[in-house]
């Protein structure tokens, strides 16, 4: 206390200047290593990615110096691109509103007082906590056209006559991918979800069933638009995770047969690994890049949620 | 409230932002700087690679004291993510077992031949395998192991289907087929999938004297001899002679439904008793014959080699990849390799001390009119992945001719 009283009064403008700029300095000390880390783990690799986009790479994977846009030149001239965009945006939008959906209930089923309520919330965090690559491998092996589990039953009851080759047909090898992957997204959306749910006050509810409300009026006048923020979070989380799922489709399929089942993710690491073009795959992944920031952009803007959150 | 979820929102996007951005995936760098330590980075060919990688280096390093090898243990799966990783980060391994070598020399990244291997070393190679281990004239690869490719038959199909003789061309192979289908069986397994396409062609398409390039050199997969070959191919999936699905079926699967005594016929090279069909069912009572060729005359053969490559790494590491590359193809330490794997020779000396088991005579008969994949172009590698893509569904839904002109393509822009 009596020494800054002393620097107070000393007659020295620097020492001023000193201070103000260690005062405007200080907050850094908070918020440096926030910054630090979302330059390097953030920013860092999306300018590599960038860099490597421009870069012509020997099938080697040496660097041979710069190629300038010629690798998206070669992407868009890729006669699958489109196709594999429009599937992409099937997948996305696909899982995200089966996920979002059957989350309501989930949540609202958690919600709900009921004897064993912990060990159920318990159970619908195992697809969370299991490691994605896994459940895809064992949802392979459950739908193999010569052991899998699922023909097995679904022969034993009649409803196909003899085994189907489920991940062979790109139609129904899409369907139990998206199944797949709505059955990681879950847990994530539902506590969320759940979340969001245990934030809406009695009192509201109390008001309703006085006013008259049904259950049905209940739930979409007042719960629903309650939920919107978090919906809000836990689709976005979803479409960004979605996107760039890559194991899901690996394991199952490897995008094919031929590029019948790929999204922009497995397509690029096609293009990088059976193609040898490391630079164009860069491309892919800058313009994959691109796609889910507009998407998300454009999807904030619809829900106009800066009136959700300021 | 208000804040809390704006706070959330944006570590939210964060993560999952920082999540799309390509991961560089973990390497250790090279070997030491005094030159006595080298990285060596081996494929894994089955269970008991490591263990073979480990005795060996362990008697090596007794032998040469102060020199200590790295050994690094690499999935098939894994390894052209792996490599080309360590090539554009700087931190490839001094010695390397690889499928391929040619873009390695074209870019200057590895040791030529005759600078790490000693004269006898270089002189007991098998001449038809250093023919596939050079680039522009100058052998770069150090021919590894090598395999041919037989049709396999399950001896008791063959009875039940009053089959007596293994087919010898493409109308035996149908007629057969459908013999064995009659009895219960499926008759020819076809691997389409990613896994092998290339492999699982070209064993047919030499035979119907088609292949990936021309006479000179140029790339003609287009040619009509291999769109004759896949016209074949698919009368055979549609008329239900092969196992469902040619085009996403791997040879894995294939070899293992043959093991099991569902399927007939089977195009496979000598490992395939010891890592598919032994462990699955020792009983299998199966035969091994010449693949089958059009007019059924002459038989040729896929071979297919592997091999290990020098990286320069500055050039400090020469002294002890040459020292260790001449201990492994020693005489006995190169024949044990074989004999685990149960591989075909390279060598001239290693061949001989393979020669007692009588298994292999008819696969190292089948070497002398073998035929390689074209493995001294760089752009081999990349004609390869477009084949694993798309030369499948040639056999299912689309057009052979279009899916051979678009592989065509690929190649040619590749150079």
């Amino acid at each position: 206390m009596r020494s800054r009283g002393t620097g107070v009064a000393t007659p020295v403008p620097r020492a001023g200047a000193a201070r103000r700029i260690r005062s405007a300095l200080a907050p850094l000390l908070w918020i440096g290593p926030a910054i630090v880390l979302i330059a390097v783990v953030v920013l860092w690799p999306v300018v590599e990615m960038v860099r490597t986009s421009l870069l012509k790479i020997s099938s080697s994977g040496l660097t041979l110096g710069s190629r300038g846009a010629q690798n998206y030149t070669d992407l868009f001239s890729e006669g699958d691109l489109v196709d594999v965009m429009l599937r992409t945006l099937v997948w996305v939008v696909g899982v995200v509103v089966a996920t979002m959906v059957l989350s309501l209930g989930l949540a609202q089923l958690l919600n709900a007082r009921f004897p064993g309520r912990r060990v159920v919330r318990w159970a619908v965090i195992v697809p969370w906590a299991a490691s994605v690559l896994m459940t895809s491998l064992i949802w392979k092996w459950m739908l193999d056209n010569y052991f899998g589990v699922v023909n097995e039953v679904l022969v034993d009851l009649g409803v196909i006559d003899k085994p189907v080759n489920w991940l062979a047909h790109p139609t129904q090898a899409m369907l139990w991918m998206m199944w797949v992957a709505v059955f990681v997204s879950l847990p994530f959306a539902s506590f969320v979800i759940l979340a969001g749910l245990q934030t809406v006050p009695g009192e509201v509810y109390e008001a309703a069933r006085v006013d008259g409300a049904g259950t049905f009026r209940t739930y979409f006048q007042i719960t629903l638009p309650l939920l919107r923020p978090a919906l809000l979070i836990a689709s976005i989380i979803n479409v960004i995770n979605v996107f760039n799922s890559f194991p899901i489709i690996w394991a199952m399929t490897q995008g094919g047969p031929g590029h019948a089942t790929d999204t922009t993710t497995t397509f690029m690491y096609k293009i990088a690994f059976f193609d040898q073009n490391v630079g164009e795959s860069a491309a892919m992944a800058v313009v994959n890049f691109a796609l889910i920031l507009v998407l998300v952009l454009l999807y904030l803007r619809a829900s106009r949620w800066r009136e959700e959150v300021s | 409230m208000k804040r809390h979820l704006m706070a959330a929102i944006a570590a939210g996007l964060t993560v999952a932002l920082g999540m799309t951005g390509c991961s560089k995936g973990s390497s250790s760098g090279g070997g030491s700087s005094d030159g006595k330590t080298i990285k060596f980075a081996a494929a894994i060919y089955d269970a008991d690679t490591k263990v073979y990688w480990d005795d060996l280096i362990k008697t090596f390093e007794a032998q040469n004291k102060g020199y200590k090898v790295n050994l690094e243990m690499v999935d098939w799966t894994q390894i052209d993510q792996k490599v080309k990783t360590w090539v554009q980060t700087k931190q490839t391994p001094d010695i390397l077992n690889y499928n391929a070598y040619s873009d390695f020399a074209r870019d200057g990244l590895i040791y030529k031949a005759s600078e790490i291997v000693s004269p006898q070393v270089l002189s007991d190679f098998l001449p038809q395998f250093v023919a596939g281990a050079k680039y522009q004239g100058e052998q770069y690869g150090l021919p590894f192991i090598s395999s041919a490719r037989q049709l396999f038959y399950n001896k008791d199909i063959f009875k039940k289907a009053g089959i007596t003789d293994p087919p010898k061309s493409w109308d035996d192979v149908k007629a057969d087929a459908q013999k064995i289908k009659k009895a219960g069986f499926i008759g020819y397994g076809l691997p389409l999938g990613p896994e092998e396409a290339q492999a699982e062609f070209y064993s047919w398409a030499m035979n119907n004297n088609g292949g990936w390039v021309d006479a000179s050199g140029k790339w003609a997969i287009n040619q009509q001899a291999n769109v004759d070959t896949l016209n074949y191919l698919r009368d055979l999936n549609k008329s239900g002679l092969t196992q469902p699905n040619p085009e996403t079926t791997d040879r894995k699967t294939v070899f293992n439904q043959f093991a099991l005594g569902k399927i007939g016929m089977g195009i496979n090279g000598p490992m395939a008793r010891k890592n598919a069909i032994q462990p699955v069912n020792k009983d299998l009572s199966f035969g091994v014959a010449p693949l089958p060729s059009k007019d059924g005359t002459t038989h040729n053969t896929l071979g297919v080699q592997d091999f290990l490559v020098g990286f320069k790494n500055g050039g400090k590491n020469k002294d002890a990849v040459s020292k260790f590359l001449n201990f492994f193809y020693q005489k006995d330490n190169s024949a044990k390799f074989l004999q685990t794997e149960g591989f075909l020779s390279v060598t001239k000396s290693a061949g001989e001390a393979l020669s007692s088991d009588p298994y292999y005579k008819p696969f190292v008969d089948a070497l002398a009119n073998a035929k390689f994949a074209p493995t001294d172009n760089p752009a081999w590698s990349a004609v390869a992945g477009a084949v694993k893509q798309s030369l499948g569904t040639s056999v299912a839904n689309a057009d052979p001719k279009k899916v051979l002109d678009n592989i065509q393509q690929t190649a040619e822009k590749n150079g």
